[in-house]
């Protein structure tokens, strides 16, 4: 047994609360080391020290009884639970966890039941955009959210910016002018030889 | 502990016999004062606290379970009614030492320790007491219980509403911290 556990075993032998096994093994440590005994005498004289201590007066008992009387005549015997610590306060927090709680579910439950308008129908249907549009004059927020559906269709429909840019630039007069000879020449070949077709001479 | 004869007090006091309450005080009293006592190392709050004690469990006398212990629950009440006591009183500290940073020291005989300190087994007596009100809450409580009271682990652990093995720990420890504090006067009585 190492020491440590002994200390720790001295312990629980000091409060009468070793077994039989752990103490015939602790008692065999002890015989074998002189710091392990030592550490015991400490201990036992430490609890010699703190033991009892309220050593009062047959008077002093009887002053302590009156005044407690004194005060009983004013308090009568109650039904207040005991055991737990600040209830009010516990009351009060579950109060409020509560409010939180029915406040949430009540805000979930209006949410679900408002009615949410079709903003797709239209698409399918040329002739439900009218209500919708309607709506959307009526409801600053429907009217944000058609007005991003109808971007949305809008840039589905539209071809890519990307896509069209040797396009668009082919389209501006100031990038032929802007070209040299030998450039114009280069691409003319280039042009030539992709399509198979001479190009203009 | 007496417990036979003491249910048929519980019983009376919970319908309002303040005789029977009284003959429990009578029993209980020396016990809660010396736990109280060790909780918070003064024997002028010690009384203080231990009327409290008897005035909640008046209080609160209805709502005792019977067929469970008296005592048990009595202790519960004069643990919790001390930690209050401490927490209150550390709050109290804490301003106090902030006062006491801005005031001019006192110095002089006035502040001498009590008479019980004249004589060396006091003194002795004294110096643990100081010790065992200087440890943590939790060791506290265990130590006064299990050294102070003669409680088994088991009784402590159901005072205090924890394990066996933590009691067990706390009384280690405890007993760990005492003895650093107290080497020179443990080694001086046993010369």
């Amino acid at each position: 047994m190492r020491c440590r556990t002994a200390e720790k075993r001295l312990s629980d032998a000091l409060d009468g609360a070793l077994g039989p096994r752990k103490r015939a093994r602790l008692e065999a440590h002890l015989r074998t080391c002189p710091a392990c005994r030592a550490t015991r005498d400490a201990l036992a004289r430490l609890g010699e020290a703190a033991g009892p201590s309220a050593e009062r007066s047959d008077e002093d008992w009887a002053g302590f009884e009156r005044r407690l009387e004194a005060r009983l005549d004013r308090e009568p015997a109650g039904r207040r639970a005991y055991g737990a610590p600040f209830p009010a306060r516990r009351r009060l927090a579950w109060a409020v966890a509560g409010f939180v709680l029915l406040a949430a579910v009540a805000a979930l439950w209006f949410a679900a039941r408002r009615p949410q308008p079709d903003l797709t129908a239209w698409l399918a249907d040329p002739d439900a955009l009218g209500p919708v549009l309607l709506e959307a004059e009526a409801d600053p927020e429907v009217g944000r959210a058609v007005e991003s559906e109808i971007r949305a269709s809008l840039e589905a429909l539209s071809p890519s910016p990307d896509a069209d840019a040797a396009a668009l630039a082919a389209a501006d007069p100031l990038f032929w002018e802007g070209l040299s000879d030998e450039e114009l020449e280069a691409l003319v070949v280039a042009l030539e030889q992709e399509s198979g077709v001479g190009g203009p001479k | 502990m007496d417990e036979g004869p003491e249910d048929g007090l519980v019983e009376a006091a919970q319908r309002g016999g303040r005789e029977a309450f009284a003959e429990l005080v009578r029993r209980h009293e020396r016990r809660i004062y010396g736990l109280v006592y060790r909780m918070s190392g003064d024997r002028s709050d010690a009384d203080d606290l231990a009327q409290e004690v008897f005035l909640t469990a008046w209080r609160a006398i209805g709502s005792f379970r019977r067929g469970s212990s008296f005592y048990t629950w009595l202790y519960r009440i004069a643990v919790n009614v001390s930690l209050t006591f401490l927490k209150k009183k550390g709050r109290e500290k804490n301003r106090a030492a902030f006062d006491e940073r801005l005031a001019v020291p006192a110095t002089g005989p006035g502040a001498a320790s009590g008479p019980e300190e004249n004589s060396s087994r006091n003194e002795i007596k004294a110096r643990v007491d100081e010790a065992v009100a200087s440890l943590p809450t939790p060791f506290r409580a265990s130590f006064a219980l299990v050294v102070g009271e003669g409680m088994s682990h088991r009784d402590a652990a159901r005072v205090l509403g924890c394990s066996e093995n933590t009691v067990s720990w706390r009384m280690h420890k405890a007993r760990k911290l005492l003895r650093a504090r107290l080497r020179p006067l443990l080694e001086e009585v046993r010369s």
